[in-house]
């Protein structure tokens, strides 16, 4: 039975992928799609309303900064909307606290969704749908919209990396909104509310009365999935019954989380070659394979576990989740076995198996980059990456993406605990509560957004600590590779044969070795310091 | 040889310069890899001295930090050592070099008196003399006086140029009669000599591209190694863990590629130093690198894929005539030619045991020589009526009579002057038209066909046949061009020669592309063409018109018999003028990339040992369950620090034979090449280390008990 769910999964995801990877690939060459001319008069009216010249391309700099200006108004609206939720309509609640408003914004812009609240208490029905779930659109098409920029980097020559705002446009309107609304109905036909009332109460079998926290979950859940999000609309998260109602809701959530991230190797592959494509991916699955192993190895919970999933469905979901930087959680990450844990760490510190949507493909070329200059080297070339010579620039911006990610993790925990907040938080030092900390900085530093803490973060050293990590986590890199992309579209092109395949076993091979090993390096000693110890 | 690399290794100068370049401020700036150890000797040489400034992270006794400061230090001298080692072979190598950088005497004008100056001594407007038989000094225009000069060497045309007043000369041709006065119009070329002892010595090497790139990636995985043990201090110590500083230094100074970043500077000189000793003199590291990644040769048929030396095979009389007919016309057309092509005619007719019975004639004829008009050359015989009345009934017995004998005797009785001219086809029809045109072409294509160059024999206007002159290939070229082919470069032959001839050469040459009836400007185009197609292109040169693409060009190796300006443009310059060395330069500059990518691959495996040494040593007296890791079983932590460090330290001079020897390159399928790379040093480099550290702790585990 588990063999056949892992297969629906898998197969499933897969399969929706080549049907979005295709779709994307039109997107990203602005090629002509299906029912282009409604989309496009649709489309054009929203150019006209923020003003943007469709035709207007733009340089790597350009791009992200356009990206980062955008994102900035988004997370000031959310910011504005979380601090004075209580003078909103729809159930108002009163306003969070600067940090954790800040911690949120940052969270939910970032494609990170660390969550330091419990949404069904402290969050009122318009934050949750006009507040979050309209970030949950606007993060993903950020990260998709840089990959897309980033691929064109490689197959454009010295005409930009496209336009921001139409990519972004595009990919809210013609791709996350359609897949997101008809998830959300398969949602609540599978068992999720949908109500604008942020409670229902009835009477128990005792005879007594409850009130049960409700409001717009299927829609929120569809795209908390879908654009590799994870705030969940309770603070339990998928485990909650309303996110997740059943086994079905649980498969379709894994298919989900997986389709965006494995859609962007396909139209990779229709448009720079149907092996480097298939390459990439295969590399990815590969490293979300070891995630998977790691995880099924040990048996997990049965604390901590929902009786629904067992320790099958717990371990898958929260192995694709984090694997796909989701962060969505259907099980306590304190049942989760020790090997699982340590499978999540792996998924957190690679970033790129399969990755978040958008950012886990542009972090994985960065590795295939990385791959290459050490491939050149060994058969005497001067390494290239698809015929162009990769000069000391690159290097240096792909070994600065390295560095931000294990400094952006080690050296926060360890002001965690000089300054005292690991041990106010979580008691006395063990392997447990390190792993815990370590978990909620890569955590952050990944834009994963799974976290042990929960509410118990709610303080200021971690809401302020954890926001700027996210940041610095999610624009850091995304600048340096679209700065690799800016360099690589001025480039000349050749019909050089390349010395070694960037496609077929070997180079798949060799590419899942060279993650394996950079990240193992960076990372061992905490592992056993943490999990291993446990 | 033993006695020859001890000397080498206590040269006094190479141990001051390894000595000298521990000084931190020079490895902060070349080395950031080697800095960081150096810092980390500081450190644990403090701690050792001062054990009492923390009880926190200094529990260890005094000797260990002793150990293991000497150790660190030792690390980084075998990288500095490494380094000086390859710069002293290199100089010592230039020292020798100097004495084959060519230098001519010259016969300078100094108040209309000559002096013998040496040629490199020469300024801008002075004049020479020049005598026949002797090298034009240097570039320069003729002031006074007429002359042929062989510029053979520079241009590969073989015929004299005639040179007059204001006609420009190019250094390096010889002057073949008369004299003239040179006027030198070109700057003394910068010894190329001098341009690589910069490239030798440290503090004025460049790095290049690959170079910044590696340095970088080390400087980067060095950070982030920095990050992880800088962090571990903490997260150890409130873990309850009993950290020590020196552990930690041992940690770091492990991970840290010190392999790769202590050898880096000695591949990059080694890769210089032995293109030395196959006497190329290289003027930038780039080239040399440039050279690995070559995709197209383009490759000058005389002189690189044959001799350069077109000899006689074969005679092919015309229909009218047998071979003798057209060998003793040869003989006597080519008596007065003593270039190499004459000579083979005569060795052929000598083989061929053909004589013409009329030598008399022969010897006293009046030699016709080459000119740029006539384009023929051969024997004009001296009208001496007497003489030839009294010879001929002696050369009628003597020997069988031919029809060229009956023509020649048949000339003299009628008193005509008896012309015998050999040129190319077309010089040759244009004086003697007495023949059947189609079938001489046709003949002429044969031999074209067959990879030969026709030349036509006339005897006034009558043309006898066809003496057929083939160059040979030079030996083992086919072998050298094949191995090249395999690592995925095009090989191109630019040549004079028509399409015919050159198709025929290509293909017992194995050359993929060619250019035939080739203008002196088609090289320049076809290396900016294959650069626009993105290849890198590897070329050699010598003339003065080879110049701009020599300097287009990236890798452009210049002959040392060739003209100043070609040697000024190119990066590498050959001191024994073999241009099919740049074969060799090409697999040199592939191996000097790949010995780079193994040593690091190497370094970076070699950490994965390390950590399962070092981890349990720090981890295993507070936490039993590390025990899992120590798959080792090494003696004791203490043991397992040093004998990392050592291990770590001892790899570098391990290392020097094959970072200044180079990789093993064998031309193959680069996938090939990879995948048993990626075995010996990144398998090897996972593997190797756990057995040498283990090594190194059963002895040290002797001494420690």
């Amino acid at each position: 039975m588990d063999i056949i769910i892992l297969l629906v999964v898998l197969v499933g995801s897969l399969g929706l992928a080549v049907i979005f990877g295709r779709y994307m690939a039109r997107l990203i060459t602005y090629e002509k799609r299906p029912l282009e001319k409604t989309m496009g008069q649709v489309e054009n009216g929203f150019y006209r309303i923020i003003g943007v010249d469709r035709y207007e391309q733009m340089t790597w700099k350009q791009y992200f900064l356009a990206i980062v200006i955008t994102n900035v108004i988004a997370a000031g609206f959310l910011m504005a909307v979380l601090l004075y939720q209580n003078n909103l309509p729809l159930s108002p609640k009163p306003g969070l606290s600067l940090d954790l408003a800040f911690n949120t914004a940052a969270s939910f812009v970032t494609n990170t969704n660390l969550q330091h609240y419990a949404g069904e208490q402290q969050l009122s029905i318009f934050s949750q749908m006009v507040g979050l779930i309209f970030m949950m659109f606007v993060a993903p098409a950020s990260g998709i919209a840089a990959a897309f920029a980033f691929i064109r980097g490689f197959i454009r020559k010295e005409f930009g990396l496209g336009n921001f705002y139409v990519d972004f446009t595009r990919i809210i309107l013609t791709l996350l909104i359609p897949v997101a609304f008809f998830s959300a109905l398969l949602l609540l036909f599978l068992g999720s509310p949908q109500t604008l009332d942020s409670t229902i109460t009835m009477g128990t079998l005792q005879g007594g009365v409850q009130t049960i926290p409700t409001g717009p979950v299927a829609s929120l859940e569809s795209i908390k999935e879908l654009g590799s999000n994870g705030g969940g609309f309770f603070s339990a998260n998928s485990s909650h019954p309303f996110e997740n109602p059943n086994g079905i809701s649980n498969v379709f959530e894994c298919i989900l989380m997986l389709v965006i991230p494995l859609s962007l190797p396909i139209a990779y592959a229709h448009l720079i070659g149907k092996g480097r494509g298939v390459s990439i991916l295969a590399a990815m699955m590969i490293g979300f394979g070891v995630m998977l192993a790691l995880g099924l190895s040990e048996s997990s919970g049965p604390a901590g576990l929902e009786t629904r999933f067992g320790s099958f469905g717990s371990t898958l979901f929260l192995e694709t989740s984090v694997a796909t930087n989701t962060g969505a959680a259907n099980a306590a990450l304190s049942g989760m076995s020790p090997n699982a844990v340590i499978g999540f760490f792996l998924g957190m510190f690679v970033q790129a198996i399969p990755g978040a949507d958008g950012t886990g493909m542009m972090m994985m070329i960065i590795f295939v980059i990385l791959t290459l200059f050490l491939v050149g080297l060994m058969v005497g070339k001067t390494p290239e990456f698809m015929s162009m010579k990769i000069n000391p620039r690159d290097v240096k911006l792909a070994a600065f993406v390295f560095l931000i990610h294990p400094a952006l993790i080690l050296i926060p925990t360890v002001l965690a605990y000089t300054t005292g907040s690991a041990h106010d938080t979580l008691g006395a030092t063990t392997p447990a509560t390190f792993t815990q900390v370590l978990y909620e900085y890569s955590s952050a530093s990944a834009n994963n957004g799974s976290d042990y803490l929960g509410t118990l973060a709610n303080t200021p050293f971690w809401n302020w600590s954890t926001a700027w990590i996210m940041l610095i986590g999610r624009y850091a890199p995304i600048g340096l590779m679209l700065a690799v992309a800016g360099s690589f579209t001025l480039r000349d092109r050749k019909e050089v044969v390349e010395p070694i395949k960037t496609s077929g076993f070997l180079f798949v091979g060799v590419l899942s070795v060279m993650v394996f090993v950079l990240t193992a390096l960076t990372f061992f000693p905490f592992l056993v310091m943490g999990p291993f110890s446990i | 040889m033993a006695s020859k690399l001890l000397q080498t290794i206590f040269d006094k100068r190479m141990l001051k310069d390894s000595v000298t370049k521990l000084s931190p401020l020079y490895l902060a700036k070349k080395s950031p890899v080697m800095f960081t150890v150096e810092v980390g000797f500081f450190l644990v040489l403090a701690i050792g001295l001062l054990p009492t400034m923390s009880t926190e992270f200094v529990n260890e006794n005094r000797v260990f930090y002793i150990e293991s400061a000497v150790i660190l230090i030792v690390t980084v001298w075998f990288a500095t050592f490494s380094e000086s080692l390859s710069e002293s072979q290199a100089r010592a190598k230039v020292d020798s070099l100097k004495n084959l950088e060519k230098e001519v005497m010259a016969k300078k004008l100094v108040d209309g008196k000559e002096i013998s100056v040496k040629s490199t001594s020469l300024l801008v407007g002075d004049r020479v003399r020049v005598y026949a038989g002797e090298i034009v000094p240097r570039d320069g225009i003729v002031h006074s006086g007429k002359a042929f000069v062989d510029e053979s060497m520079m241009t590969g045309e073989s015929n004299p140029v005639f040179k007059e007043q204001d006609s420009p000369v190019m250094g390096g041709t010889k002057v073949a009669n008369d004299s003239i006065v040179i006027e030198i119009t070109s700057e003394a070329g910068k010894s190329f000599l001098d341009e690589m002892v910069g490239l030798i010595e440290s503090a004025k090497r460049p790095k290049t591209k690959n170079e910044i790139a590696l340095t970088i990636l080390l400087a980067g995985l060095s950070l982030i190694f920095v990050t992880v043990v800088g962090t571990m201090l903490f997260f150890g110590y409130y873990l309850g863990y009993h950290m020590d500083i020196s552990v930690l230094i041992a940690l770091l100074v492990a991970l840290l590629p010190t392999t790769i970043g202590g050898l880096l500077p000695a591949i990059g000189v080694a890769g210089i130093n032995r293109l030395a000793r196959d006497n190329i003199v290289v003027k930038s590291g780039k080239g040399i690198e440039a050279a690995g990644d070559c995709d197209v040769l383009i490759l000058d048929k005389t002189g690189t894929i044959t001799e350069g030396a077109r000899r006689a095979i074969g005679f092919i009389p015309m229909e009218k005539f047998t071979e003798q007919d057209i060998g003793e016309a040869s003989y006597a057309a080519s008596f007065s030619d003593h270039t190499h092509e004459g000579t083979s005619i005569i060795e052929l007719a000598n083989e061929k045991k053909i004589e013409p019975p009329f030598m008399m004639e022969i010897m006293t004829a009046r030699p016709v020589e080459f000119s740029s008009e006539t384009r023929c050359s051969g024997i004009e015989f001296s009208q001496k009526k007497n003489l030839s009345g009294t010879q001929t009934p002696t050369l009628k017995t003597s020997l069988p009579r031919t029809r060229v004998c009956a023509k020649v005797e048949g000339l003299e009785e009628s008193n005509i002057p008896v012309k015998i001219l050999k040129g190319s086809v077309e010089a040759i029809l244009k004086i003697a038209t007495n023949v059947n045109e189609p079938e001489l072409r046709w003949k002429a294509q044969e031999i074209s066909k067959n990879g030969g160059t026709p030349l036509a024999v006339a005897i006034n206007d009558e043309i006898i046949g066809l003496i057929s002159l083939k160059d040979t290939l030079k030996k083992e070229i086919r072998t050298k061009l094949d191995e090249v082919r395999v690592s995925g470069i095009t090989t191109v032959m630019i040549t004079g020669d028509n399409q015919l001839t050159a198709q025929v050469i290509a293909k017992e040459a194995n050359i993929d592309q060619i250019i035939a009836e080739a203008k002196p400007s088609d090289k320049l185009n076809r290396v900016v063409e294959e650069q626009l197609k993105g290849h890198v292109v590897g070329m050699i040169g010598d003339g003065t018109n080879d110049a701009p693409a020599l300097a287009k060009a990236d890798v452009g190796l210049a002959m040392n018999r060739g003209t100043a300006a070609a040697r000024e443009a190119a990066n590498m310059v050959d001191l024994d003028s073999d241009p099919s060395k740049i074969l060799k330069v090409v697999k040199l500059g592939k191996q000097l990339l790949m010995t780079r990518g193994a040593i690091t691959t190497f370094s970076i495996a070699n950490d994965v040992a390390k950590y399962f040494a070092i981890l349990p040593a720090m981890f295993m007296k507070d936490n039993p369950k590390m025990e899992i890791l120590n798959v080792m079983q090494l003696h004791s932590p203490e043991s397992a620090v040093l004998s990392t460090l050592i291990f770590n330290a001892i790899v570098i001079p391990i290392l020097i034979p094959l970072s200044l020897k180079g990789v093993k390159y064998k031309p193959e399928l680069p996938e090939k090449t990879f995948i048993k790379n990626m075995m010996i040093y990144g398998f090897g480099g996972v593997v190797f280390p756990f057995a040498g550290i283990k090594a190194i702790d059963l002895l040290l585990s002797v001494f420690m008990r």
